[in-house]
């Protein structure tokens, strides 16, 4: 006599509740699906890549020729000592020294975009309803930033890396000398993007949709930079407030290179801390 | 033995200063569907959302199977369709549930399974490589109640399933919500009370943020007073009043709206009523279209005296 079993059956007594860790490693997964799989997500993806392949094609390219022209004639002053980037230090190769400055500005402000909608869409949506019936606040939120960073440390090393091939096209044998400095980029600049990208994260949990949350982060930043840096005008003492405002270690991170920079890592840990701890804290009372 | 699966007591909750829920207290066991009814602005929104997790109330505590919404040991074993929530454009039907049964710890080829039974139980197995955009309203409707069966919770609330679905798409929601009885509770919000009539066996309903004091079964059988539902075609009303009320064991003829008449009877003195009345209709060629044990549930909820 032929035996049956029922299949949904089997399936119920084969599941077992889901970590913390998994269910963030689930959610940072299916952030990165949405980023290379959906073709919303390529298109950005696509516009990234033209728009860094002109950036190394030509400002980058052709500043990195001045850099090596300006070492031959032993000047000190470039282009980014006229805008107040300038570093004190260099790199191992001019073109690292280049995107250090460039990915300094881009880097960030590709963040405040690209991790804008981090929450708010799917909660405007309803979509962010199914998906706590079946995990925790927490496990979205910290799910989400992760999966944000992640694709930011694959975009900065890719950026990285093209920027490394760049230079070793010029001349081959720089393979061994830029390797270590290309670790120390990507580290750093993953660390760059920490503080932008919670504070998308917060944003993301309070406002209705990106575009608000990209101007508010515009708004908070400007007035939360200027406040603070006026006040500390008037009283010195209030100085270590500024230490709140993300980005603020740029200009000093700008003069150093090497595992150097690294020197003031714990201003980016920090503000990310807090930002996260904010962000959380309004998730956790959000209406979805 | 019934086990107690949804706790409130004393909740309140309050948006910007207007009371959306006043003191609700109540305790719901499983098994039938149980309805939630109520006019708009009554707080059936407010209470499935808090049931849900997705709002915390103001006050009052909240237990589902003896724990709060939202926790972790409800994962799979409560689940919601949340009212006007939609799935996520950019991903097809089959990634959404996918992700949601991994989410409920399925491993990813039960998870593949489990999204194929879910779409199958809402007859939409041929959408599931299709993204939610492309889907019509009852399409959709579906496919978010085929989220809420992955893994065969206890306890689905549904927040109003069948607004705006036309009658077809209606009957497949009540039948797929039928066939999940014997597994489930279900708590249905709805105005559609015929709808509710037909599914549910125990109505909770909310007014002004209050909740009644008692739960109304729908087939209450327990008292000497019935009642018989009788929709008429066109016809005299005082004159068929007059008849239906000179029958025996007839207490009381109302007439609610156009052409419905509520016979209450007593069983007791006359178990064969509808028979009578039956004859009657005949005897003074009136023509009905329904006729029905019990009063309506509008008629239970809303005009009972």
């Amino acid at each position: 006599m032929p035996i049956t079993v029922n299949a949904s059956l089997l399936i119920k007594d084969n599941i077992m509740q889901p970590g913390f860790f998994n269910h963030l490693l689930l959610i940072c997964q299916f952030e990165l699906n949405r980023r290379f799989a959906t073709r919303k997500g390529l298109l950005s993806l696509v516009t990234f890549a033209v728009l860094w392949y002109f950036i190394l094609l030509y400002p980058l390219r052709f500043a990195a020729a001045l850099v090596v022209q300006e070492q031959g004639l032993n000047h000190h002053l470039s282009i980014f000592d006229f805008i107040g980037l300038g570093s004190s230090q260099h790199w191992s190769i001019p073109e690292f020294d280049v995107f250090w400055q460039l990915a300094l500005i881009i880097f960030p402000m590709l963040s405040i975009t690209l991790a804008a909608d981090q929450t708010c869409s799917d909660r405007e949506r309803g979509t962010l309803r199914f998906i706590v019936l079946r995990s925790s606040r927490d496990r979205v939120f910290f799910g989400r930033f992760t999966g944000v960073m992640l694709l930011q440390a694959l975009l900065i090393s890719a950026a990285a890396i093209s920027t490394m091939a760049l230079a070793l096209s010029r001349d081959a044998s720089l393979v061994t000398a830029v390797l270590p400095d290309l670790f120390a980029l990507i580290v750093n600049l993953v660390l760059i993007v920490l503080p932008f990208t919670s504070m998308m994260a917060a944003l993301s949990a309070q406002v209705k949709s990106a575009r608000q949350a990209t101007l508010w982060a515009i708004l908070i930043w400007t007035f939360m930079a200027g406040i603070i840096t006026g006040l500390a005008y008037y009283m010195p003492g209030l100085d270590c407030l500024k230490l709140l405002i993300p980005g603020y270690q740029l200009v000093e991170v700008a003069q150093l290179s090497g595992w150097q920079t690294l020197q003031l890592a714990y201003i980016p840990l920090l503000q990310c801390s807090v930002l996260l701890a904010l962000g959380r804290w309004i998730m956790a009372r959000q209406t979805l | 033995m019934s086990s107690s699966i949804v706790q409130c007591q004393q909740l309140n909750h309050v948006y910007d200063g207007k009371v959306a829920l006043n003191d609700v207290n109540f305790e719901l066991q499983a098994g039938e569907p149980i309805g939630l009814v109520g006019p708009n602005g009554a707080g059936k929104t407010t209470l499935l959302s808090i049931l849900s997790g997705f709002l915390h109330p103001t006050s009052g505590t909240v237990r589902l199977f003896g724990h709060s919404p939202g926790a972790a040991q409800l994962n799979g074993k409560v689940s919601a369709l949340p009212q006007d929530a939609r799935l996520d454009p950019s991903f097809t039907l089959k990634e959404q549930l996918v992700f949601y049964a991994r989410l409920q710890g399925y491993p990813k080829p039960q998870a593949i399974m489990e999204a194929s039974r879910v779409l199958e139980a809402v007859a939409l197995p041929e959408a599931a490589d299709e993204k939610p955009g492309v889907l019509s309203h009852g399409m959709a409707k579906r496919a978010a109640i085929a989220q809420a069966l992955i893994g065969k919770p206890t306890l689905v609330l549904l927040d109003e399933p069948t607004a705006g679905l036309d009658p077809v798409n209606v009957r497949t929601i009540r039948s797929i919500i039928a066939e999940q009885t014997s597994a489930t509770t279900f708590i249905i919000s709805s105005h559609d009370l015929p709808e509710l009539d037909r599914l549910c066996r125990r109505i909770l309903l909310l007014e002004n943020g209050r909740l009644q004091t008692e739960t109304i079964h729908v087939n209450e059988q327990q008292s000497d007073t019935r009642f018989i539902t009788l929709q008429m075609e066109s016809c005299p009303a005082p004159e068929v009043i007059a008849k239906l009320e000179a029958l025996d064991g007839v207490l009381q003829v109302s007439n609610p709206q156009k052409n419905e008449f509520v016979v209450a009877y007593n069983a007791e003195l006359q178990p064969t009523i509808d028979l009578q009345l039956l004859q009657c209709l005949q005897t003074n060629h009136w023509q009905y279209r329904q006729l029905s044990h019990g009063k309506t549930l509008e008629e239970k909820l809303f005009f009972s005296e």
